[in-house]
């Protein structure tokens, strides 16, 4: 079953082609990595994927709902209930505890219920930090509550920008691992990375430059090798 | 959820919401100093002014034009305004601007033990006075000469005493306690007074002797009658308007006829006495009236202008403040858009944080003004400043105006923040 559609997807800035014709479908329970050097329109595909921006042409279809038409409010309300954002600066309410900030996305979506929450932060692993502030933790820990607050809404699609980019490599196998099991649970998931070990794990991997998919592999074996090449 | 985030926020950025808070602070402080000043000094100014003494005489129409025609102070028969009708001063449209009023009823005697002349004047000192409305007011020339200073007592109104004027008492070697003979030349009617006291006005009243109004009417044989009424009540300064109705009133048109008569012009307030009492003759004792009015309008201007000032200071210092605290809270608030946070909602975080501010720098500011006005009050008025209850809500609602105001820039950049933006590190 699909649950994205992207069709002729382009992105300007002035004079700058961001993103040209972009096609890409992704099914439920897929693992897809976007890959390519830097400025070929990763994040800004995955803005537009994310509801945080609107492309210049084409359409995008989440869930059977198309884009274009939406207004900022409707958006808005696409993002929160379909979309777990995960970023590569963790992004976390600096005053708020680890608990509070899983709540935030709580609070937003409906209600917010610290039961639940505690049950996402010890799914990863750090329920006994769940009272410490953002400044208290490490840079895999705080990530690790940026992926509890993705989930807390059974998101239909979690978008990761370089989930491991700024973590070192055993935090980053401790978050890998997490998304590894995510995957393994069915949850639908697009990461844009730049490690080609990462993209290893993904079944499918995208790469991207000037703007256009320049190979697409589905097969395992070919995912290494594409991405390897990139 | 929302406590937390707001609390969370407001803690985190306590210095610039401070800051803030202050700048409220200082603006409302001189808002409430200035709003009490105005609004309980004005009335103090006004009667501080008004210690130059009358601003209105009312005499007989006939006596009056006796004096205007042929320059002769009327004292024929007949000539008289009753005294009952006193109270109708406080009838009149401008009634609460009228502050004190006095009747005036002179005649020359002789005291019997110098045997030499002196000008007799009756009058109220300190009269209680019930008004057809059901109220009762104290006026009098210890209200209206304010200024004279007094040995001795004033006179009490059903005494037999009198009030010395200090020029006489040393002419005539008179003191405080004796007690003299009135006899009225060419006619038989004597009283025997006290002297109470013995005033130095500065003025003609040196020369003379004041007893209560009932006496006087008993020695001139007019119960009742009253020769003129010195009136003193705050007036609005002239204008254009009241120029050209002073001049001559038939020129006015409707419309600016009421208007006129509804302004407490001091000729529409004589007008307005006029139709009050019969046969009356009201005349501006113009200078004291118009300066004193000048006088307060241009403080009160002044005073409106460094409010306004004030408050579009702190408006500005605000605006400043609020876009950095936004632009600072910038992630954070990209952060909260991008969990589902629409524009409403950031909003109204944003919103309760600064009013929150502003309402703890709004309260700090009312009781640091309050502080304020005494200081303005003793300094530049010698008078302590009541604190007047309606400063309240104004100031609440300046406090409001200006906060919002102030952070309207900041309101901008918060919609018009895109967390694709801010979230990526662009
Ligand atoms: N808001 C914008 N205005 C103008 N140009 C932009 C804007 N956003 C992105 N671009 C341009 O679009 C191109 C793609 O940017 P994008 O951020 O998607 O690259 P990326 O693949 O994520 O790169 P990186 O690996 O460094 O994160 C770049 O050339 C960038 O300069
Ligand atoms: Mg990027």
């Amino acid at each position: 079953m699909n649950i994205l559609e992207l069709r002729d997807i382009s992105m300007i800035y002035g004079t700058v082609k961001a993103l040209q014709d972009i096609n890409l479908t992704v099914q439920k329970g897929e693992w897809v990595a976007l890959m390519g050097p830097s400025g070929s329109g990763k994040t800004t595909l995955m803005n537009i994927i994310g509801c945080m921006d609107k492309a210049s042409r084409g359409s995008v279809v989440l869930d059977g709902v198309e884009f274009s038409q939406l207004n900022a409010k409707q958006l808005t309300a696409i993002r929160r209930d379909k979309i777990g954002l995960v970023f590569q600066q963790f992004h976390l309410v600096p005053y708020l505890t680890a608990l509070e900030n899983v709540m935030v996305a709580q609070y937003y979506h409906s209600m917010p219920d610290e039961q639940e929450a505690m049950a996402a932060l010890e799914r990863v692993g750090l329920a006994e930090r769940a009272r410490h502030l953002p400044s208290q933790l490490s840079g895999g820990e705080q990530q690790r509550v940026c992926i509890a607050r993705a989930l807390i809404n059974y998101p239909m699609l979690i978008l990761a920008d370089e989930p491991t980019g700024n973590l070192d490599e055993a935090n980053a196998n401790i978050v890998l691992r997490l998304f590894q099991e995510l995957h393994q649970e069915g949850h639908t998931i697009i990461m844009v990375t730049h490690d080609p070990d990462v993209g290893k794990l993904a079944e499918r991997c995208i790469m991207l430059d000037h703007g256009k998919i320049v190979q697409h592999s589905n097969r395992y074996e070919g995912v290494a090798k594409a991405c390897v090449n990139g | 959820m929302f406590w937390q985030i707001l609390k969370g926020s407001l803690v985190r950025q306590r210095q610039k919401m401070f800051m803030v808070a202050i700048t409220i602070a200082l603006g409302v402080s001189l808002t409430t100093a200035m709003l009490n000043v105005m609004l309980d000094v004005g009335d103090k100014v006004n009667r501080e002014l008004k210690a130059y003494g009358a601003n209105i005489t009312v005499t007989p129409r006939s006596a009056s034009i006796l004096h205007d025609f042929y320059g002769v102070e009327a004292g024929g028969a007949g000539q008289y305004l009753q005294e009952s009708e006193l109270g109708k001063l406080k009838t009149i449209f401008w009634a609460n601007n009228i502050v004190d009023f006095s009747p005036i009823l002179e005649t020359r005697a002789i005291i019997g033990q110098t045997a030499s002349e002196i000008t007799l004047v009756g009058t109220w000192f300190n009269h209680r006075l019930d008004l057809p409305t059901g109220e009762t007011v104290e006026t009098g020339i210890k209200q209206l000469k304010s200024w004279w200073s007094v040995e001795g007592n004033w006179v009490q109104e059903s005494s037999q005493g009198a009030m010395l004027g200090s020029m006489a008492a040393s002419r005539l070697g008179l003191q405080i306690g004796d007690e003299i003979d009135l006899v009225i030349p060419g006619s038989d009617r004597t009283a025997k007074v006290k002297i109470e006291g013995v005033f130095n006005s500065g003025g003609p009243e040196d020369e003379e002797i004041f007893v209560p109004l009932g006496l006087a009417q008993k020695l001139t044989n007019l119960p009742g009658k009253v020769g003129k009424i010195e009136v003193s009540a705050i007036t609005t300064p002239e204008n254009e308007l009241a120029r050209k109705a002073a001049h001559d009133p038939k020129s006015l048109s409707l419309k600016e006829w009421e208007t006129w008569y509804c302004t407490a012009y001091v000729g529409a307030i004589a007008y307005q006495i006029e139709e009050a009492i019969t046969g009356a003759h009201a005349k501006p004792v113009r200078q004291v009236a118009e300066s004193e009015g000048a006088i307060l309008q241009k403080t009160q201007l002044l005073m409106l202008l460094i409010t306004v000032l004030s408050l579009i200071g702190s408006t500005l210092g605000i605006s400043n403040l609020l876009t950095a605290s936004v632009m600072e809270r910038n992630r954070e608030v990209g952060l909260l858009k991008a969990l589902g946070a629409d524009d409403t909602e950031v909003l109204v975080l944003t919103l309760s944080q600064i009013l929150f501010t502003g309402i703890a720098g709004g309260f700090a500011g009312y009781f640091l003004g309050l502080g304020f006005a005494q200081i303005i009050g003793q300094t530049v008025f010698s008078a302590a400043v009541a604190a007047k209850p309606m400063v309240i809500p104004i100031v609440m609602v300046l406090v409001v105006l200006v906060t919002l105001t102030g952070s309207l820039p900041a309101i901008r950049m918060l919609v018009s923040l895109r967390p694709a933006e801010v979230l990526h590190g662009r």
